[in-house]
C-alpha cells in the first residue's frame, strides 16, 4: 500500500478518535487539490472556498460513519467535483434568469470569465463546467475514465468523450495563446 | 501540448486566493470538529431536550385543526395539551409588532389591538419606533405609527425593502437593481450602488456613522459609508446571501446563504462559529440574539421538519463557549424569525399551522416558555374570502412611550 494511503488512513482512524491534529493532517494533505479542483471547476475563488470547505465540514459531519477501509481522497473529491458542477449550473441559470430583469442596471460587473488569468484557467474558461469537471478529474487529481464515470454517475462513454472534447479545446486555445 | 504537459500547469499555475483560503477554511474546520464534540453531547441528551420541547409545542398547537395535522407525528410520542390562543388577542410582552400581510401593513400592541396603515407592501419601524418607512409600487412613504404620512419619494421603477438607518437620519431602499439613501426628512435622495441584489440592506447598529451593508449582484457583500461613500471592505459569500445581519454591538456581520451562515469581522474578516447545515437542508431563517448570540432555523426537506437552533456565541468579547443548542424542533417549515422588543421572546411564524409561535428566550425567567396564537392569516385578511398568504412580522419595538 502506497504510504500517503497508510497515513490517510491512519490520519481517518486519528480524527476519529477525536484527534484533531491529525484532522489537521487530513485537511492540510487534501486541501490544495480540493481548493484547486474547485475553482478550476467554477472560476471564482470565494465559491471554491466555500465549496472545498462544505466538503470538509461534510467530511468531519460524517466522520463517526466513514469506512475507514476506504480512501478519503476519491469519497472528498467526489463531493468537490460534483458541487462545482452544480454551483456552476446554478450561476449559469441565475444569470440568465436574472439578465432579464436587470435591462435597467447601469453598471453590471464584467463577468467572471474576463477576470481570469491568462493560460490553463483562462483556456479552461472556454469548456462547460461538465467538461471542465472531468479535465480537472482526469489530469489533476489523477482519476481513470472508469472511475470519473462512477464518481459523476454518467457512461462512461460520455466521460471519454468529454475528455476528447475537452483535450480538443485545451490545445486550441493554448496554441493561441502560444503564437 | 501533451498530456504530462496539461498534468503539470494543472498542478502548479497560480489560482486565486489559494494560499489565504487555506487557514481560513481550517478554522472553520477545526472549530465544526470541536464543535462537533460540544454537539454530540447534546445529540446523546436530544431526548429529554426534543421531549421537552415537542411537548410545549403540541401542547399550544394540537387543538386547532391546521395545527393537528402539522404536529400529528409529534403527538404520537408525547402528550399533554394546553390550548393556543384562539387569535393573537396580546403579545407576551410589551412593545408593537410591526406585520406586513396581503392586506397592507399592521402595527399589534400589547393588548392585540391592530391598526392598518394602509396598502403597503412592505414596511419597518425606525429607531425606536418613531415611524415606519413603507413601499408600494414606485413610492417610498415615510409614516406616524397611526398611518398618518409624512413624506414620500417616488421614482421611477418599483421600490422594495426600505431599512432606517439607526441614527434616524438615512433611509436605504432599493428600487428595481439599485440602491438608494433618502435622508430621514424625505430630502436628498440619491444613487448608493447599482447592480445590487434582492437582499434587504442591513445598516450597522450604531448612531455614529452610517455604515449600510449590501449584496451585489455577483454575490459580493459590500460594506459602506454612506455619507462619504466610502466602501470600508467587501467579501464574497460564496453561495449567494439571502439575508444580512448585524450583530447588536455592530461588530459581526452574519450573512445567510442556502445552507451556510458566514460571519464577517472587522474588516471582512471571516470568523469562525458559522454553521453548515448538511446537504438536503435548508436555512429558511435567522436572526440576531442579544450577547453576541444568534439563532437559525434548519429545514430538512427530506423529514420535513424545522429545528431552531442557537449558534455559538460570536461576540468580540469573551463570551461563554457554549455550543449549538437546540431551542425548538417541529414539523413543517417556519419562517421570519424575530426577538421582542425587551429580547425574551423570539417570535416564529409557522405558516403550515396557520400559527405565530413565541418561544422564550435560552437565559430568561417566567412561567410560559411558549406562548402560540392560531388563525393568524384570517387575522391579517379580515373580510378576506380567497386563498389567504400567511403574513410576515417586520419588527418589534418599545412602545413609543416607555
Amino acid at each position: 500500500m502506497p504510504r500517503a494511503g497508510r497515513d490517510e488512513r491512519a490520519w481517518v482512524r486519528g480524527a476519529q478518535a477525536g484527534s484533531a491534529s491529525d484532522l489537521e493532517a487530513l485537511f492540510r494533505n487534501q486541501w490544495p487539490r480540493a481548493y484547486r479542483a474547485a475553482y478550476l471547476v467554477v472560476h471564482d475563488s470565494a465559491a471554491a472556498e466555500d465549496i472545498a470547505q462544505e466538503a470538509f465540514l461534510a467530511a468531519v459531519r460524517a466522520l463517526d460513519s466513514f469506512d475507514r477501509r476506504r480512501p478519503f481522497g476519491p469519497w472528498l473529491h467526489r463531493i468537490v467535483v460534483n458541487r462545482a458542477i452544480d454551483w456552476s449550473r446554478a450561476r449559469s441559470l441565475r444569470r440568465e434568469v436574472g439578465d432579464d430583469a436587470l435591462a435597467d442596471a447601469p453598471a453590471r460587473r464584467v463577468p467572471p470569465r474576463r477576470q481570469l488569468s491568462e493560460g490553463i484557467t483562462g483556456a479552461l474558461a472556454e469548456l462547460t463546467p461538465e467538461h471542465r469537471a472531468v479535465i480537472v478529474l482526469r489530469y489533476l487529481l489523477e482519476y481513470t475514465p472508469g472511475e470519473i464515470a462512477r464518481m459523476l454517475e454518467l457512461p462512461r462513454g460520455t466521460v471519454n468523450s468529454r475528455l476528447r472534447r475537452g483535450l480538443d479545446v485545451l490545445r486550441g486555445q493554448l496554441a493561441e495563446e502560444e503564437l | 501540448m501533451t498530456e504530462a504537459e496539461l498534468r503539470e500547469r494543472l498542478r502548479e499555475e497560480p489560482v486565486p486566493g489559494e494560499q489565504e483560503a487555506d487557514q481560513r477554511a481550517w478554522e472553520v474546520v477545526r472549530s465544526s470538529y470541536a464543535a462537533r464534540e460540544r454537539v454530540s453531547w447534546i445529540e446523546r441528551h436530544s431526548r429529554l431536550v426534543l421531549v421537552v420541547a415537542a411537548a410545549a409545542v403540541l401542547g399550544v398547537a394540537a387543538v386547532t385543526p391546521p395545527g393537528q395535522a402539522v404536529v400529528e407525528r409529534v403527538r404520537e410520542s408525547v402528550a399533554g395539551r394546553t390550548p393556543s390562543e384562539p387569535a393573537l388577542l396580546r403579545l407576551p410582552s410589551g412593545g408593537r409588532l410591526l406585520v406586513n400581510s396581503s392586506q397592507g401593513s399592521w402595527v399589534v400592541r400589547q393588548d392585540g389591538s391592530k391598526r392598518r396603515l394602509g396598502s403597503y407592501e412592505g414596511a419597518s419601524w425606525s429607531p425606536h419606533g418613531l415611524f415606519v418607512v413603507a413601499t408600494r409600487g414606485r413610492r417610498v412613504a415615510a409614516l406616524e405609527p397611526d398611518g398618518d404620512v409624512r413624506w414620500t419619494v417616488t421614482r421611477p421603477n418599483r421600490v422594495a425593502q426600505a431599512r432606517w438607518a439607526p441614527g434616524g437620519f438615512r433611509v436605504a431602499y432599493r428600487e428595481g437593481s439599485t440602491l438608494r439613501i433618502v435622508i430621514g426628512n424625505g430630502e436628498g435622495d440619491h444613487l448608493l450602488a447599482s447592480s445590487v441584489s434582492p437582499v434587504a440592506p442591513a445598516w450597522r447598529p450604531g448612531a455614529v456613522k452610517n455604515v449600510l451593508a449590501y449584496v451585489d449582484r455577483a454575490r459580493s457583500v459590500h460594506v459602506v459609508d454612506v455619507d462619504t461613500r466610502q466602501e470600508l471592505w467587501s467579501a464574497g459569500t460564496g453561495p449567494a446571501a439571502r439575508k444580512l445581519l448585524w450583530s447588536d454591538d455592530g461588530r459581526r456581520l452574519i450573512a445567510v446563504t442556502d445552507r451556510a451562515i458566514r460571519i464577517y469581522g472587522p474588516r471582512g474578516r471571516r470568523i469562525s462559529g458559522g454553521p453548515t447545515v448538511p446537504q438536503g437542508h435548508l436555512l429558511v431563517g435567522a436572526a440576531v440574539l442579544p450577547k453576541g448570540w444568534f439563532v437559525y432555523a434548519d429545514f430538512n426537506e427530506r423529514t420535513e421538519e424545522t429545528t431552531l437552533v442557537r449558534g455559538t456565541c460570536i461576540a468580540s468579547d469573551p463570551c461563554l463557549a457554549i455550543g449549538p443548542t437546540r431551542m425548538f424542533s417541529g414539523a413543517g417549515r417556519v419562517e421570519n424569525l424575530v426577538v421582542s422588543a425587551d429580547e425574551r421572546w423570539l417570535l416564529v411564524g409557522w405558516p403550515a399551522a396557520d400559527q405565530l409561535l413565541f418561544l422564550r428566550l435560552p437565559g430568561t425567567r417566567g412561567a410560559r416558555r411558549v406562548f402560540a396564537v392560531s388563525n393568524v392569516a384570517r387575522e391579517f385578511d379580515p373580510g378576506g374570502t380567497g386563498v389567504r398568504a400567511f403574513p410576515h412580522a417586520a419588527g418589534w419595538v418599545e412602545d413609543a412611550t416607555s
